[in-house]
């Protein structure tokens, strides 16, 4: 049985702290979209189920384990966190980037687990290229790519689309798709609700708004995209 | 060139300097007489010029040279920047301080040709060092970013500088050739327990440097990411650092200090073709920093010119070139 994300009473530290307290849970193989305008705490949020930010008050839990209370190695081998700015001034290789996620998640380092990481991610044709040599775009995937590689719990992504066209939004859709079928929670904050929409696989949406603007919603029932663009654009 | 053939290569040159230095200088011995000394036989002059002058002179070239090559990828990857090197921290800084205020202040800082053991221009560049070190310790949680890092060690460059300024202002003059002396580097100056002192902290620090190799190889990616894949932070900063900043300080406490090995090394060593993992180029940057520092030594001996001024005259150009050169190949092999 693997391991859900339990958030409860959460409030988020400062500069976000007017977001109020969240509680919610995401069993395994499910995934939740954050929407929300710039600076209403997507980040925020992201850092703290990932135990980079400690919250104000509440828990994170995964598996029934306090995400604050675990050693980084141990994390690491929980979850897996992709950031909207892939690395640069790194010498690594893809296939290095690989070794190192398998290493990470405490999954052994054979050729053949990395060579299939790899192509599940889609990044086997640069394998050899260091990083620093492909474009954002590229860059951006090999990075999905190691998350996955990583971590067979939780997938915490925070707008990784931000620098891919069309096609690679696609495409990282479809993979967040194919993670939670292999029983990966996954949450995604994004701007890219068409592509979100287009997917089809959110099971739960958080709309993060200022507290002015109605705070955070976390509905319960069927939800869409077009309806988080108009809460978004406050026509709610 | 790759990792696999660097090795043997860069081992071999470093026992073929090593051997050069060792039975080549201006005492004109007998390659026999050479030898007998090295086995305890012969004359205790012969003796004398082996074992207390050339051997101690060669194996603290090798030990400051890898030292301070180590140094410099450690720094280069912690902060991430490839202009940054073991005397960003402001450690040398604060050795030359120390040393300036016990030269300067009054003390003999020692016979330059004669060996200095403990002297007490060791003493202040230790404590000079440490002092610093031990401030960067007490700010360190306070940084927000590596940049800081990095204008802290510049700050504390400027204030070292400035008050050695005032020392020099003031100071007689036989001091100060002493210390301008000193400030020009050399291998020369340190014995058999200032060697056993650096194999103590290089054997530790390069151990410590090759399990940690992962970690500094995610450190890479950025902060952030590393953190998410299992990096504490906070153990990796204050390891990293502390490695680099105690190599730099024992290195400067008695060769002065050292100028361009440290961040020189490592872009050598990439621009041979050995670059990646930091496990990939931890031997080959100890092994280069110890064949570019013997080589000095050995120019230093032929023509008589400060280590500095071999260092930087010859090494700064190579390093441009080769840094040139690689541009050049890889325009060409991103234009086919």
């Amino acid at each position: 049985m693997k391991a859900g994300l339990d958030c409860s009473s959460l409030t988020l530290c400062h500069p976000t702290e007017g977001v109020g307290a969240l509680s919610f849970s995401l069993p395994p193989g499910s995934a939740m979209v954050v929407v929300g305008r710039n600076g209403t705490g997507k980040s925020t949020l992201l850092k703290t189920l990932a135990g980079l930010l400690p919250p104000k008050a509440g828990s994170v839990n995964l598996g029934g384990a306090s995400v604050a209370a675990m050693r980084p190695r141990q994390r690491a081998r929980k979850l897996a966190f992709v950031s909207s700015t892939p690395p640069r001034g790194t010498a690594l290789t893809v296939r290095d980037v690989m070794e190192l996620a398998l290493e990470a998640g405490g999954h052994p380092v054979e050729a053949s687990r990395v060579e299939q990481a790899m192509q599940s991610g889609g990044v086997q044709r640069w394998a050899q290229m260091p990083l620093d040599t492909l474009s954002d775009g590229m860059a951006q995937r090999v990075m999905l790519a190691r998350a996955a590689a990583q971590s067979d719990t939780l997938i915490l992504l925070d707008e990784p689309t931000a620098f891919l066209d069309v096609v690679g939004r696609q495409e990282v859709m479809a993979d967040v798709g194919q993670w939670r079928e292999a029983g990966k929670t996954v949450v995604l904050a994004t701007h890219d609700l068409d592509a979100v929409h287009e997917s089809g696989w959110a099971d739960r949406w958080m709309v993060m708004r200022p507290p002015s603007e109605g705070g955070v919603l976390l509905p319960e029932e069927a939800f869409t995209s077009g309806a988080a663009k108009a809460l978004l654009m406050g026509k709610d | 060139m790759k990792a696999h053939w660097s090795l043997p290569l860069l081992g071999a040159a470093v026992m073929a300097l090593f051997g050069i230095g060792l039975f080549w200088g201006p005492a004109h011995l007998e390659w026999s007489e050479e030898w007998a000394a090295l086995q305890g036989r012969g004359g205790e002059t012969a003796g004398t010029i082996m074992w207390q002058l050339r051997l101690p002179r060669l194996v603290t070239a090798t030990l400051s040279g890898a030292a301070l090559g180590l140094a410099g990828l450690l720094m280069q990857t912690f902060f991430r920047n490839p202009l940054a090197g073991p005397g960003v921290l402001g450690v040398s800084s604060g050795a030359t301080l120390g040393v300036a205020l016990v030269a300067l202040g009054g003390a003999s800082i020692g016979s330059v040709s004669g060996t200095v053991e403990m002297g007490p221009q060791v003493v202040g560049a230790l404590i000079g060092g440490g002092a610093v070190m031990a401030l960067l310790g007490l700010v360190m949680g306070r940084f927000r970013s590596r940049t800081a890092l990095l204008i802290f060690g510049l700050m504390v460059g400027y204030l070292a500088g400035a008050l050695v300024t005032v020392l020099q202002a003031g100071a007689e003059a036989g001091a100060l050739q002493a210390f301008v002396h000193w400030g020009m580097g050399s291998f020369a100056h340190a014995g058999w327990a200032s060697c056993t002192i650096m194999l103590c902290a290089l054997t530790p620090a390069i151990f410590w440097s090759w399990k940690a190799s992962n970690s500094l190889d995610m450190w890479t990616m950025g902060a952030l990411t590393a953190k998410t894949m299992g990096v504490d932070e906070r153990a990796l900063s204050w390891s990293a650092l502390g490695t680099a900043g105690i190599l730099a300080a024992l290195v400067t406490a008695w060769c002065g200090p050292v100028a361009f090995l440290g961040l020189a090394t490592p872009h050598l060593v990439r621009a041979a073709g050995v670059r990646g993992r930091h496990s990939t180029m931890l031997w080959p940057v100890v092994l280069t920093g110890a064949t570019v520092a013997l080589l000095a030594d050995l120019v230093v001996r032929l023509a008589g010119v400060p280590l500095n001024a071999v260092l930087s005259l010859v090494g700064a150009p190579v390093v441009l070139m080769l840094i040139v050169g690689r541009g050049r190949i890889l325009s060409k092999l991103r234009a086919q």
